[in-house]
């Protein structure tokens, strides 16, 4: 409930880490997508209203269309992204990480029907809070999942030009973590670049602006800049 | 290997690739178009150089390089990923194909759940109709008088001008209302199927039970020839549809009960698998339903002996259809 990350392991081995989302961006989604298509039934009712009697039945079909298959449609032919999705930055796909498909898409949206129970998807909100990666009833049956899309964000080099070795030698996790100090620490203000050195105290041996010119410069090495 | 010197090795197979996602990736039809014109890399390689990416990225990981690194090959992995691993596009062949032999072969393979879906269906139908015709009394405990008075309305044979079943409006105006409201019954009768299947076999009893009801009273009041007429044609695909969707509902639900041998979740994902392929059939099945329903059941003029005729035609068809479509290959997986 805590680690909202899914890991999946592809066929060639690799761990994809599948942010899960939560209820929240999702209410939020589904809200934008109520929107959409409350608009859509409005506007085709006014366009099927002028045919007459006869444009009943062709409103009836669109509003069936738009209450059982408009989330169909969009996840299955947008890369699993309705337009509420995608202005929050959601993307629905299947358990081992591969687009969702069609079968997939139309039984999560049917189970729907469940979820919805006894009101205002309280079931869903339940069964996605109890589960590790908050899929409600529909999704754990169409063995899908909602994610959040990745934000790519730029490295910024290193306000330092040294490189500087590193007293001992460093364990896979020490470097990530010195490396991504010296990617990420430019982007934040001087006195949490200071405090987040100063843990590194054993390494440096020294704190405050000393400290982190020198996790700068030990970023560097790692990094391979001479 | 330092990261930057990794990188710096590897950047450009990362770019070529990445502009090989962003422009040839999207669309295969696109990409089959546009395939003399591309000088980039070759469609061939991509597999190839997807394994290498992602051999790369398990080496990133492990020499621990930072997640700027990790992050950019992971992302560039997983659209990878996504265009080698994607489902297939439905094909109209396919489609066809699933609607004349993978849906009754599946029907048939849940025989189990659709015995009883018959069952809880039509047994209330049968008593309460027949128990209406007994004592007529009976159906003003089930319907309010108002509820009764505008059934008899419906199918007055005293009234030959107007349609029958009809109050007023278009056939096609009630080819949209019964596609909306038939194909909403029984995608509802299979998702409430999750509810330990208690859902669906409450709404088979309920229904069977008001249907039993209506024609039960038309039949003890004498209006039972408009009411037949108008229902024999559509009733073949439209009962028949509900049944299914309700066998389809309590598949569900016996997966998330009785699970056997496999875990719970993979019951249900096997469950909701082949109950929304089943939904497929129930919506092209209630479709041509509505279709019936709007354009033909509601002909007055027509001798009831030629509707009659057609109602037990398509009562044969779709029986034959369940018993007998896909026969011949037996064993091939009904997806879809």
């Amino acid at each position: 409930m805590l680690d909202t990350y899914r890991e999946v392991v592809t066929p060639e081995g690799v761990a994809l880490h599948l942010p899960a989302a939560g209820p929240v961006p999702r209410a939020l989604a589904w809200v934008i997508d109520f929107l959409i298509r409350m608009a859509m039934v409005f506007v085709s009712g006014i366009v099927f209203g002028l045919l007459g009697r006869g444009g009943f039945g062709f409103q009836a079909v669109m509003v069936f269309l738009v209450y059982w298959f408009y989330p169909v449609l969009f996840e299955a032919m947008w890369n699993g992204r309705t337009p509420g999705k995608r202005a929050l930055g959601l993307r629905v796909i299947a358990n081992n990480g591969a687009p969702v498909g069609w079968l997939a898409a139309f039984s999560r949206n049917l189970l729907r029907v469940v979820d919805m129970l006894p009101f205002g998807y309280a079931t869903g909100l339940v069964a996605g809070l109890l589960d590790p990666w908050g899929r409600r009833l529909g999704d754990m049956v169409a063995g899908t999942l909602v994610v959040h899309d990745a934000r790519p964000h730029e490295p910024s080099p290193a306000p330092v030009k040294h490189a500087l070795a590193p007293s001992v030698a460093l364990r896979p996790y020490e470097q990530a973590a010195l490396v991504a100090f010296g990617e990420r620490g430019p982007h934040l203000t001087e006195a949490r670049q200071a405090e987040l050195a100063d843990l590194a105290e054993p390494l440096t041996g020294a704190r405050g602006t000393a400290a982190v010119t020198r996790l700068y410069g030990i970023a560097n090495w790692l990094l391979g800049r001479r | 290997m330092k990261q930057e010197l990794f990188v710096q090795r590897h950047q450009p197979e990362w770019n070529a690739f990445e502009q090989w996602l962003d422009e040839r990736g999207a669309s295969a039809r696109e990409a089959r178009k546009s395939r003399r014109g591309w000088h980039g890399l070759a469609d061939a390689d991509m597999p190839a150089r997807y394994r290498r990416l992602c051999q790369q990225l398990a080496l990133a990981r492990r020499r621990g390089y930072s997640p700027v690194v990790t992050e950019r090959l992971q992302d560039l992995m997983q659209r990878g990923h996504g265009l080698l691993y994607r489902t297939p596009a439905p094909r109209w062949r396919r489609a066809v194909e699933f609607l004349v032999a993978g849906f009754p072969r599946l029907v048939r393979a849940e025989r189990g759940c659709m015995l009883a879906s018959f069952v809880l269906f039509w047994l209330p139908l049968l008593v309460v109709f027949a128990a209406i015709v007994w004592t007529p009394d009976l159906s003003s405990s089930l319907f309010e008088p108002m509820q009764l008075r505008e059934f008899e309305h419906m199918y007055d044979p005293a009234d030959p001008a107007r349609k029958l079943g009809r109050d007023s409006g278009t056939d096609l105006a009630m080819f949209g209302h019964y596609v909306w409201n038939n194909v909403s019954i029984g995608f509802r009768t299979f998702a409430s199927g999750l509810i330990a299947g208690v859902g669906a076999i409450v709404v088979l009893i309920t229904n069977g039970i008001m249907i039993g009801g209506i024609a039960g009273h038309l039949q003890a009041v004498g209006h039972g020839d408009p009411f037949w007429r108008f229902v024999a044609g559509h009733s073949a695909p439209e009962l028949t549809a509900i049944v299914i969707a309700g066998g389809a509902g309590l598949r569900l639900g016996l997966s998330l009960v009785a699970p056997g041998q496999k875990r719970r979740i993979d019951s249900l994902l096997e469950g909701g698998r082949r109950g929304a392929l089943l939904c497929v059939g129930v919506l092209a099945m209630l479709v041509f339903a509505a279709f019936v329903e709007a354009f033909w059941s509601s002909i007055a003029w027509m001798p009831a002996w030629i509707k009659y005729t057609v109602g037990g035609v398509l009562w044969t068809l779709t029986a034959a259809w369940l018993l007998l479509g896909g026969r011949d290959r037996a064993h091939e997986d009904a997806s879809a």
